[in-house]
C-alpha cells in the first residue's frame, strides 16, 4: 500500500507549496485566478492546426514555475494523469486526417499529426496553469475568489470538499485493500468477482467518513463561505501585473509573433 | 452551565435513541457519560452540539438554547472531540488543522497564530505543528484533535471516547491533559478507570434513558448497579476486590 500512501503525500505536497512566500505567491489570489482562466480560454481558442502561435504560451507556466520556485517533478507527475485522456482523444486525428500539410524532406506531416500535437500542447498548458495556481494559492483562497465571482456556493463547496475527500477515499482504499489482501493469499490485486462488493463498500464507508468529517468541520464553525480566506484589497502592483500579463496574453493570441520574429531575424 | 430537559430523539427509521433525558451540568464540572454500546451516548452529543435535531425537549448552554439560528454561537461555546481523530483532522498540516476553528471565527492572523501556539504549547505538542496529521501516531493525533477544539476557547467540551485506540502511555497523557483542563467536560467513555480518575460525577445511560446519576465514587463502586446497566467495575477496583 506504499503506492496509496505516496499518492496521499503527493496530493498534500502540492497544497504545501502554496505556503511559500515568493513573488508569485504574494500576488493577489484574484489576479492569479483571472489570469489562469484567461490563459486557459486563450489557449483553448487556438485552431487545431495553429501550433506555432500556441507554442509561445509555454512562457507562462515556465516563468511562473521559475519565479514561484515550484519544482517541476510534482507537477509533471500530476500532468501525466491527465495526458492519456488527450493522447487517446488526439490519436484518432492521426488516423482519420491523413492529408499532408507539408513535407519535411520526403516525410509528409499530416493535418492529423498537427492537430494531435495541438491537443497535447493545449492539455499540457492548461493543466499546468491550474496546477501552478494550486501550488501558489491555498485552496480556501481560491474558493473565496470563486465565491466572489458569484459562482454558486454549492458548486464551490462541491469542488472544495471533493478535493478534501480524495485523501479520505485513499485512506479507505488503503485499509480495505490491506484487509482484503491479508485474507487472499497469493492474490495480486482485487479479483474481478469481488470488485463490485469492494467498490460498493468503499462508497458506503467513504460516505460515512465524509459525513463525520463534515460534522467535525461544522463543529468548528465551517459555513462554506471561506470568509477567513478573504485577502487584503488589491494594490497597485497587483493591478499592474494583471493588466500587463493579460495584455501580453492577448497580444500573443491576436498578433502573429512567429511571423514578427521571422521578419525580424530576416 | 448545560441544562437539558425532557430531551428525546429518534433515528429516521423510528428507533428511539434518546428518551426524555433531563440533565444539568454546573460550570467546571467534569462528568463521565457511560453506558453500553448503543446506549445513546453519541446521539446525545450530536444533539447538544446541534448536529442532530431533537424530536422534543430543550437544551440550553447557559441562557442560550440550542436551535438552528443559534448554532454558530453554540459551536463557539461548545467543542467536541470526535472518537476517531482521523475524522477531526482534515487539513494538510497540523498548524492549519488547529487554526481551522479560529480562522472560521474570523480572527486576525496574529490572533489565530497566538491561539494555535497557545493550544499546542498547553498540550506539549508544539513540535508537531508542521507535520502532516495522517503521518502521526494515534496518540499524537488525539492530542491534536484536542488542540483543535481547545484553541476555540470553548466553555464546554464533549469528549467522545478520548482514550480509545491508545497505548498505555498515550492514554496516560490524555488523562493528564483532561485533568488539567478547567472548563466543563462531558466525557463519553467505556474506560471506567479513566472516569474514576478524571471525573467527579458519572451519568449512566441505558437504552436512551438516564439510568443513574451521582458522584463518581458512589456509582462506579456499585457493582450491582453497573451490572444492571451492562457495565462492570473499573479494572482497578476489580483487582482490589
Amino acid at each position: 500500500m506504499t503506492g496509496i500512501s505516496e499518492s496521499m503525500s503527493t496530493i498534500n505536497s502540492l497544497e504545501e507549496l502554496a505556503d511559500k512566500k515568493t513573488i508569485i505567491h504574494q500576488i493577489h489570489p484574484r489576479v492569479k485566478l483571472i489570469l489562469t482562466l484567461l490563459y486557459i480560454v486563450l489557449v483553448i481558442s487556438y485552431k487545431p492546426y495553429d501550433i506555432t502561435g500556441l507554442t509561445f504560451y509555454a512562457f507562462y507556466p515556465i516563468i511562473l514555475m521559475v519565479l514561484g520556485e515550484i519544482p517541476f517533478m510534482p507537477l509533471f507527475k500530476r500532468l501525466l494523469i491527465a495526458l492519456p485522456f488527450s493522447f487517446f482523444a488526439g490519436l484518432s486525428n492521426i488516423f482519420f486526417d491523413r492529408q499532408a500539410a507539408f513535407f519535411i524532406g520526403s516525410l509528409p506531416i499530416t493535418f492529423g499529426l498537427i492537430s494531435f500535437f495541438s491537443i497535447m500542447l493545449k492539455t499540457i498548458f492548461t493543466v499546468m496553469a491550474v496546477l501552478i495556481l494550486i501550488a501558489t494559492t491555498s485552496m480556501p483562497k481560491i474558493a473565496y475568489q470563486l465565491l466572489s465571482f458569484k459562482l454558486p456556493q454549492m458548486i464551490v463547496e462541491q469542488i472544495m470538499l471533493t478535493y478534501r475527500y480524495i485523501s479520505v477515499l485513499l485512506q479507505e482504499v488503503s485499509s480495505m485493500y490491506t484487509a482484503y489482501i491479508l485474507r487472499s493469499p497469493g492474490a495480486k490485486g482485487i479479483k474481478m468477482q469481488d470488485m463490485g462488493v469492494f467498490v460498493g463498500q468503499l462508497l458506503l464507508r467513504s460516505f460515512d467518513r465524509a459525513e463525520n468529517i463534515y460534522m467535525a468541520m461544522k463543529c468548528r464553525g465551517y459555513d462554506g463561505k471561506f470568509l477567513y480566506a478573504k485577502p487584503q484589497p488589491m494594490i497597485k502592483s497587483d493591478w499592474m501585473i494583471l493588466l500587463m500579463t493579460a495584455g501580453l496574453l492577448f497580444l500573443m493570441r491576436f498578433f502573429d509573433l512567429g511571423l514578427f520574429i521571422g521578419n525580424f531575424v530576416r | 452551565m448545560l441544562e437539558i430537559s425532557d430531551l428525546s430523539y429518534s433515528y429516521p427509521d423510528g428507533h428511539q435513541a434518546i428518551e426524555k433525558i433531563s440533565l444539568n451540568l454546573g460550570a467546571g464540572e467534569s462528568v463521565a457519560l457511560v453506558g453500553a454500546n448503543g446506549a445513546g451516548k453519541s446521539s446525545f452529543f450530536k444533539l447538544i452540539i446541534g448536529i442532530a435535531a431533537a424530536s422534543s425537549g430543550l437544551i440550553k448552554i447557559d441562557e442560550l438554547s440550542v436551535e438552528k439560528k443559534t448554532l454558530k454561537e453554540v459551536r463557539q461555546r461548545v467543542g467536541m472531540v470526535f472518537q476517531n481523530p482521523d475524522d477531526q483532522l482534515f487539513m494538510t498540516k497540523v498548524y492549519d488543522d488547529v487554526a481551522f476553528g479560529p480562522r472560521n471565527q474570523l480572527l486576525s492572523d496574529s490572533e489565530v497564530d497566538e491561539k494555535v501556539m497557545a493550544a499546542l504549547e498547553q498540550l506539549d505538542i508544539l513540535h508537531l505543528k508542521d507535520r502532516m496529521p495522517h503521518r502521526l501516531s494515534g496518540g499524537e493525533k488525539r492530542m491534536i484533535a484536542i488542540a483543535t477544539v481547545l484553541c476555540m476557547d470553548p466553555e464546554l467540551i464533549l469528549f467522545d471516547e478520548p482514550s480509545s485506540f491508545l497505548d498505555p502511555k498515550a492514554r496516560r497523557k490524555v488523562i493528564q491533559t483532561l485533568k488539567k483542563l478547567t472548563m466543563t467536560k462531558l466525557i463519553a467513555t467505556h474506560d471506567l478507570d479513566m472516569a474514576l480518575e478524571v471525573c467527579d460525577r458519572v451519568v449512566i445511560l441505558n437504552k436512551g434513558k438516564i439510568f443513574a446519576d451521582g458522584p463518581v465514587k458512589e456509582i462506579l463502586y456499585d457493582e450491582k448497579l453497573l451490572l444492571e446497566a451492562n457495565l462492570e467495575l473499573p479494572l482497578g477496583l476489580q483487582k482490589i476486590n
